[in-house]
Order: structure tokens, then C-alpha cells, then sequence
């Protein structure tokens, strides 16, 4: 712990070492004009916190300044979100957010609306998939058929009430018109516990969060959020393939003030953009099996996007309440 | 498995791999003694720093600094009341009161003893049984860990002291455990639109503020009881100690290893449930809570058993028995490992190198903790008026350093205050500790096994191990209420004659 006070205090004295340098350098370029805090919409350890640690030196390289990384989980990291439509808009406050921005925001449990935040970049979007356990269930259609057959037995399972997961879920449902049910646990590992006992039908999640079970034959993918079959997984049907337009998946991206002027903002796309090329973003991408599909997408479109989303969850979830 | 075993302690004892495990003990021994800084916290910051490491140099470092803090959160719960970790919360209701009458060094070696013993019970668990413990881990669901968090909160029958103040701070737990957002349907529930709320209240304020801060507010009021002891004596092997606490160490380590491999229940609960067990089997439960020297043992064989436990289903599944296991498990990722059911035949070089590496912790810790925790307990002749600030200090730093929050931080000096004038009237702390734990797993479980059966309760008698689990709580509950009004009754009957 002393080691941390210590870091603490090299810290801020590189810091105050390093501010001088960086207001030099701030007259050749706008941004940045001094250092860059990322606020983490997550805990530590989790994707999302992976995923900001993983950019962070690389924008430090590419920005040429010192990068912090600041936890937030509180509320599925409403307060994140908060701090930065709050913060300066100087660019210089990164909000590191998933999916959960959104989910979040169409449940009524974030008070930070699309008009507050510029999304800024799009950079990973995983392929949300249907898993089950193969001894209860062999592929989709014995999936179906036993779904169709007993209305109400299925029971899904998924983390937290207002997440992708179940999100997805509410798309699968209105889609294919089955009468299923969805249980909402705290961890993902009570989730996967649950479906590796049989005491649950099957989950939503990530095929890179069970290979290991994979190759066990302990759990298998039987449907994927895609439009095309994945590449080292075409024996796994699709959902378009079923006439049913669902794409999802957890997205993870960078988020700034909504008053962050426009050039500041296609700077950070820029320098994000650059670290998303390069071959050790790259390298962390496939390690962590985050290459299905093409992850970047720029600030409009991924505004576009995420606007689409939230109408589309808002209407799933009112539909719900309303049952 | 020996061959394994033998070439994992070959790794382990490369000079660089046991540099690094030495000097995790020791961040994990100070770490875990400072209030606030959790084994969670250490790891994630150490985190980044073992990116550029072999993974099994990184995963030895990780999980020795998670061994070691488990056991330090001890001494300071023992010495100052404040609980350096959660788990060792249980620790301080009688390891304190063990140092107020001067033995402090008795109470500091029962708990050295009791983790080392816990730690060792749990690690052998762990490489024996690992593959067979999982799948048992497997059959508990919703309905079973609802049993057992109902089995635990019938503990505050028999706790001692007032019964109806047990309820209510039960109760007052298991209110402020509903805070935050629904488990289950997602609504925000007494939140008063304030975004800080909407996760809940974290343990952490709570436990610093209802033990760290109301003692810190006694003890500046200046008429709590003084330390006269000016030198600490620590005794880890006492004959006739060990002769008293052998039972209660070897029901609580078994009891911890059980508890720690169940998915998303970890060690605090382990110390929680295994003191309510050992309070229940005492001849003298009216004595915890005022220094009995099983009150220290029982936890703290329980939390370190159960840290081991919590390795179980993590080495062989994949799935996380507890919040630190879960931010190990990301680290497994990071470092490109695929954690899941064929994990420990891909891994073995790396999975009984960190066998051997917690081994080894386990017998550090019984070489080490004894120099350490004397240099930690010549603080106690720091006068207090010098020392309160500190610890204080202390919680708020830690506090804060747990979600980034100064909300949580007032939480906790809320806490503070709150405490201090409930320990006034007597009110037992313990009963809303249990409220706040056990709540949230009694709640969102029921609800779930519901959700699992379709609204059937008979799910609960159906399964074997949540209706026997059930059976003993009726059995606890309805023996707590009979056994006075027997007593009474004979006492009358004895009086009458």
C-alpha cells in the first residue's frame, strides 16, 4: 500500500513535471492541451477496464502526454457518464463505456442522455450469442422445438437487469414469438454455473467468454447475433438466417461532452483511430477473440447507431412493462 | 500429482519467482492491514504491472498478495477494532475485547495459528480435490443459496444479548442491503434520484464507518478502557489455547473450504456463517462478543479457508467463487489464457506452480506474521491522540480508493456516528452486518428460484440440500425459542419444590 502512496506521489510529480512540456508542445498542435484522464464506466478488471488499460499507453505514445485511468463503476457507471457531460469540454475527459451506456440509459437507471455525450469512436463490437448446455440441448432446432412445444419452461439466463444480455434476449423473444422467461444474476460466472448444471435452459452471451467450454463440450453457441455465419464457426446458424434482423452485441467505445467542439473531437477519432490500426491493438484484439466482426466505427455513424439502439430497447423494455 | 507438485515447487523456488512471492507477502501483509485497501483493490493495482510477466510468475503473485491480505486484515481488527479487510470483520468482535484486557498477544496469535491453519486446510483442498469439489459447487443453485443465507441470518437467535435488538439490527441490514437497484426487475428502490445510490451501499463504508470510526469517536471521548500492556507477547503455539480452539479450527476450516468454492460467495461470509456455527456449538455462547478466543479462531481459519475455496471453481470451471477471483479471472484473460473446464490439463505447469507458491504463503505467513505484527503493535504505544488521526486517515483514503467515490466516503463517517451512538445503548453491530451480507443473497436467490420454477415454492423442499439446509434453520430457530421457556419452566418447577 505504501508502494501506492509512493506511485501516487511519483505520479504527480511527473505530472507536474510533464504539464510543462505538454503546454509547449500545445502550441503546435490544439489537442491535447495537457493531460487526459479516462474515466472507466466499469470496474477494474472487467472488459471494459481491460479495454481502456490496453489504449491507454498507446494514446499516451500517440498524444504525446500522460493518460490516467479513473474507475468508476458506481450505478453500471452512470457516475462516469455524469462527470464527463459535466467536465470541461476540452476533449481532455474520455469516457470509457459498453453497451451498458445504453442499456442503462433505456431502463431509466442513467440519467445521461445521447444530447449530453459526443459519441467519439466505436472500437470493438463482440457477437452476442445464444448458449446452451449440449447435453440439454443439441443445436437450435431441438432448442426450438422444445421451446415451442413447452411454452414458459424455458428460462434464460444473463447479468443484470438492464444489460445487453437482456436486452438481447427481449430481441429474441419479440422475434421468434417464444414464451421464455429471463433471470438476471450478478456475475457472469452464476450465469455460467447455472447453465453448466442444467439448472437454467441457456444464457446470452459472448463466444470469447466460453471457449474454454467450448472445447470441453461443456456449453455450446447455437445461434449468433450475425448476419453472416462466423468464420471459424460455420456450423452456428445466424439470426438473419432465421428472417429475424437482429445484429447485437456488447460495443465498447469513447464518449466525450456533448460541447467538445467539433475538431477536438475528429482529433480524438483521429488518435483513436490510429491506436485501433496498429498492430499491438490488434494483437490484444485476438487475444481476446474480439475479431468477428470489424469494430471501428466513426463518431456520426456510431452516433447514428447507438440512437437506433436506445429507440429500439426503450420500445422492448415498455413492451415488458406493459405485459 | 506429487511429480506435479514437485516440479511446481521447482518454478517456485527459481530465485526471481520466490523474490517475487516474498515481497507479494509482504505488499499482501500491508496491504490487507490497512483499512480499506482490500485484497481486491491490491490486485487490480498490481495488475498492469504483471502484463509483462510469464503468467506463471503473475499468477503466483496475484494470488499470494490475495492469500496474504486475507490474513493481515487481522491485526488491526484485533488490535484497533478496524478491520483491515471485510473478511476480517467477525474477527474484531472478540480479538478486540481480547486486547482491551491486555491480551492482545494471545488474541494476535490465535488468529496467526487459525489463518495458517485455515490457509493450509484450504490449499490442500484445493490441489486434492479441486476437480471433484467443483462439480459439487455445480449443484447449488438459487434455491440452495437461499437456504443457506436464511440458515445464516437464524444465527442472530442465538447470538446472545437482547434477542429484539438482534431483529431490529437485522433488519436495519437487511433494509439498508435493499438499497440500489432491483436484482431483479432493474427499478431503483430508495435511491431519492441520487446516482451514488443506485449500486447500493458498498460493505465497505459501513464496516469502516459502524467499527473503525465509532471506536476511533469512543476512544477520543477519552473514558474508554486504556491499554496497559506495553509489550505485545505473541504465542502462535500455545498447548493449552490449542487444546481449547482444536475443535472450533478444524469445523471452521472444513466449514470455509465449503463455503469458499460455492460461486459468488466469498470469504467474509465464510467468517460470518462460521462464526454463527461456532457461537451455536459453544457451551458458552454468552461469552462471544467479550474476548473468547474461539470467536478469533473460527473466523479467521474460516475467511482463509475460504479464500483458498474460492480458487476451486476458478482453477477447474472457470467460474469465480468470489470478487477477487473474478478480477484474477479477468487477469487469465489478459494474459491470453482460456480459463474453462480443460484449463488445468492445458495449464498444469502454471496451476501447481501457484499450488506450491499458496502453500508456501501459508507457512510465510506463520514464519513472518509474528515480527510483523510486533513492529505493527509497538503502534499501540503511540498515544491515541496521535494514532485516532491516523487511522482515520487511514479509512477515509481507503474508503475513497474503493469506487473513487467521496460519497462513499461521507457514507462512512455517517456510519462513524451511527455506530458510536448505537454501541452507546448496547445495540449488536454484528445483527446488521449479517442484515447487509446476507440480505442481498436471501433476496435476489429467493426471487430467482422462483423465476426458475415459475412461481412454484415447492422448489425449496424439492431439492435435497436447500430442504435440509431449510430443515436446520426451522430446527435453530424453533430450539433458540423453546430452550428459555424450558429453562424457565425448570427453574420454576426447582423453585416450586
Amino acid at each position: 500500500m505504501f508502494n501506492k502512496y509512493n506511485l501516487v506521489a511519483i505520479g504527480s510529480a511527473v505530472l507536474l513535471a510533464t504539464g510543462s512540456s505538454a503546454v509547449m508542445a500545445s502550441s503546435q498542435a490544439d489537442y491535447p492541451d495537457g493531460n487526459i484522464k479516462i474515466l472507466v464506466a466499469a470496474g477494474a478488471g472487467g472488459g471494459t477496464d481491460n479495454f481502456a488499460r490496453t489504449v491507454q499507453p498507446m494514446l499516451e505514445k500517440n498524444l504525446d502526454t500522460t493518460v490516467m485511468v479513473i474507475n468508476l463503476p458506481t450505478a453500471s457507471g452512470a457516475i462516469a457518464h455524469q462527470r464527463t457531460a459535466n467536465s470541461e469540454p476540452d476533449g481532455q475527459t474520455l469516457d470509457f463505456a459498453s453497451s451498458t451506456y445504453i442499456t442503462s440509459l433505456a431502463a431509466g437507471q442513467n440519467p445521461t442522455g445521447l444530447d449530453q455525450l459526443t459519441p467519439v469512436a466505436r472500437m470493438q463490437s463482440d457477437v452476442m450469442t445464444l448458449i446452451v448446455n449440449p447435453e440439454k440441448y443439441e443445436d437450435f432446432d431441438a432448442f426450438m422445438k422444445h421451446a415451442e412445444e413447452n411454452p414458459g419452461d424455458v428460462v434464460i439466463g444473463g447479468t443484470a437487469a438492464a444489460s445487453p444480455d437482456k436486452m438481447a434476449f427481449l430481441n429474441f423473444q419479440e422475434a421468434s414469438g417464444l414464451d421464455m422467461s429471463f433471470i438476471p444474476y450478478d456475475q457472469e460466472g452464476s450465469v455460467s454455473s447455472n447453465v453448466l448444471s442444467g439448472n437454467i435452459d441457456g444464457m446470452f452471451g459472448e463466444i470469447s467468454s466460453i471457449i474454454g467450454y467450448m472445447d470441453s463440450g461443456k456449453m455450446k453457441p447455437i445461434l449468433v447475433f450475425a448476419e453472416e455465419r462466423l468464420e471459424g464457426f460455420p456450423e452456428i446458424p445466424t439470426t438473419v438466417e432465421h428472417g429475424w434482423d437482429l445484429t447485437d452485441g456488447n460495443e465498447r467505445g469513447v464518449f466525450v461532452d456533448a460541447e467538445t467542439p467539433e475538431q477536438t473531437v475528429a482529433a480524438i477519432e483521429s488518435a483513436l483511430h490510429e491506436v485501433y490500426q496498429s498492430d499491438k491493438y490488434q494483437d490484444y484484439v485476438s487475444r481476446v477473440h474480439l475479431d468477428y466482426r470489424d469494430g471501428w466505427m466513426g463518431s456520426e455513424a456510431y452516433r447514428q447507431a447507438l440512437e437506433e439502439d436506445l429507440e429500439q430497447y426503450k420500445r422492448l423494455l415498455n413492451q415488458q412493462n406493459g405485459q | 500429482m506429487i511429480d506435479s507438485l514437485l516440479h511446481g515447487l521447482a518454478v517456485v523456488l527459481q530465485p526471481m519467482n520466490f523474490l517475487i512471492l516474498l515481497s507479494a507477502v509482504f505488499i499482501g501483509f500491508i496491504g490487507g492491514a490497512l483499512p480499506g485497501i482490500s485484497g481486491v483493490i491490491l490486485v487490480v493495482i498490481l495488475l498492469p504491472v504483471t502484463y509483462g510477466m510469464e503468467p506463471t510468475t503473475a499468477f503466483m503473485l496475484l494470488t499470494a498478495i490475495y492469500a496474504s491480505t486475507v490474513f493481515s486484515g487481522l491485526i488491526t481488527a484485533i488490535l484497533y477494532r478496524a478491520p483491515g479487510t471485510p473478511e476480517a470483520v467477525m474477527t474484531s468482535f472478540d480479538g478486540y475485547p481480547m486486547t482491551q484486557r491486555g491480551e492482545a498477544g494471545k488474541a494476535l496469535g490465535i488468529g496467526i495459528l487459525s489463518s495458517a491453519v485455515g490457509g493450509m486446510v484450504g490449499t490442500i483442498a484445493l490441489i486434492v480435490f479441486t476437480p471433484m469439489l467443483a462439480s459439487v459447487a455445480l449443484q447449488f443453485s438459487s434455491p440452495e443459496f437461499f437456504a443457506l443465507a436464511v440458515l445464516g441470518l437464524t444465527v442472530v437467535a442465538s447470538l446472545g444479548g437482547s434477542v429484539l435488538l438482534g431483529l431490529i439490527g437485522a433488519m436495519i441490514g437487511l433494509f439498508i442491503a435493499s438499497v440500489g437497484i432491483d436484482p431483479v426487475t432493474g427499478t431503483l428502490r430508495y435511491t431519492f434520484g441520487n446516482l451514488n445510490l443506485a449500486s447500493g451501499i458498498n460493505l465497505i463504508p459501513i464496516i469502516v464507518g459502524l467499527f473503525a470510526i465509532s471506536e476511533v469517536l469512543k476512544r477520543a471521548q477519552g473514558n474508554a478502557p486504556h491499554q496497559t500492556v506495553k509489550k505485545v507477547r505473541i504465542r502462535i503455539f500455545d498447548g493449552a489455547i490449542l487444546k481449547k480452539i482444536r475443535a472450533t479450527l478444524a469445523r471452521s476450516s472444513i466449514l470455509g473450504v465449503g463455503i469458499g468454492i460455492l460461486p459468488g460467495i466469498g470469504a467474509s461470509t465464510a467468517a460470518m456463517v462460521s462464526y454463527s456455527e461456532a457461537v451455536r456449538w459453544s457451551k458458552h455462547p454468552e461469552r462471544f462478543g467479550h474476548g473468547e478466543p474461539e470467536g478469533v479462531a473460527a473466523p479467521e481459519s474460516a475467511n482463509n479457508a475460504a479464500a483458498m475455496g474460492a480458487l476451486v471453481p476458478l482453477f477447474a470451471l472457470g467460474i469465480p467463487g468470489s470478487g477477487t477471483t473474478a478480477i484474477i479471472l479477468g487477469a487469465f484473460i489478459m494474459h491470453g489464457l482460456q480459463p474453462g473446464p480443460a484449463f488445468m490439463s492445458g495449464n498444469g505447469e502454471l496451476i501447481y506452480a501457484v499450488f506450491v507458491g499458496l502453500l508456501l504463503v501459508n507457512v510465510m505467513i506463520l514464519a513472518f506474521a509474528k515480527p510483523f505484527v510486533a513492529v505493527l503493535s509497538r503502534v499501540l504505544n503511540v498515544p491515541y491522540a496521535a494514532l485516532g488521526p491516523i487511522i482515520l486517515i487511514c479509512c477515509v483514503v481507503g474508503t475513497y480508493s474503493v469506487q473513487n467515490s467521496m460519497f462513499d466516503v461521507w457514507l462512512m463517517l455517517g456510519f462513524g456516528v451511527a455506530g458510536f451512538f448505537l454501541e452507546k445503548i448496547r445495540f449488536p453491530l454484528v445483527a446488521i452486518i449479517l442484515g447487509v451480507v446476507l440480505g442481498p443473497i436471501a433476496e435476489s436467490e429467493l426471487r430467482r428460484s422462483l423465476a426458475m420454477s415459475q412461481g412454484d415454492p415447492s422448489i425449496f423442499f424439492t431439492r435435497p440440500i436447500s430442504a435440509s439446509l431449510l430443515a436446520v434453520a426451522i430446527v435453530v430457530v424453533t430450539l433458540a425459542i423453546v430452550m428459555p421457556l424450558v429453562k424457565r419452566y425448570r427453574r420454576g418447577a426447582n423453585a416450586a419444590s
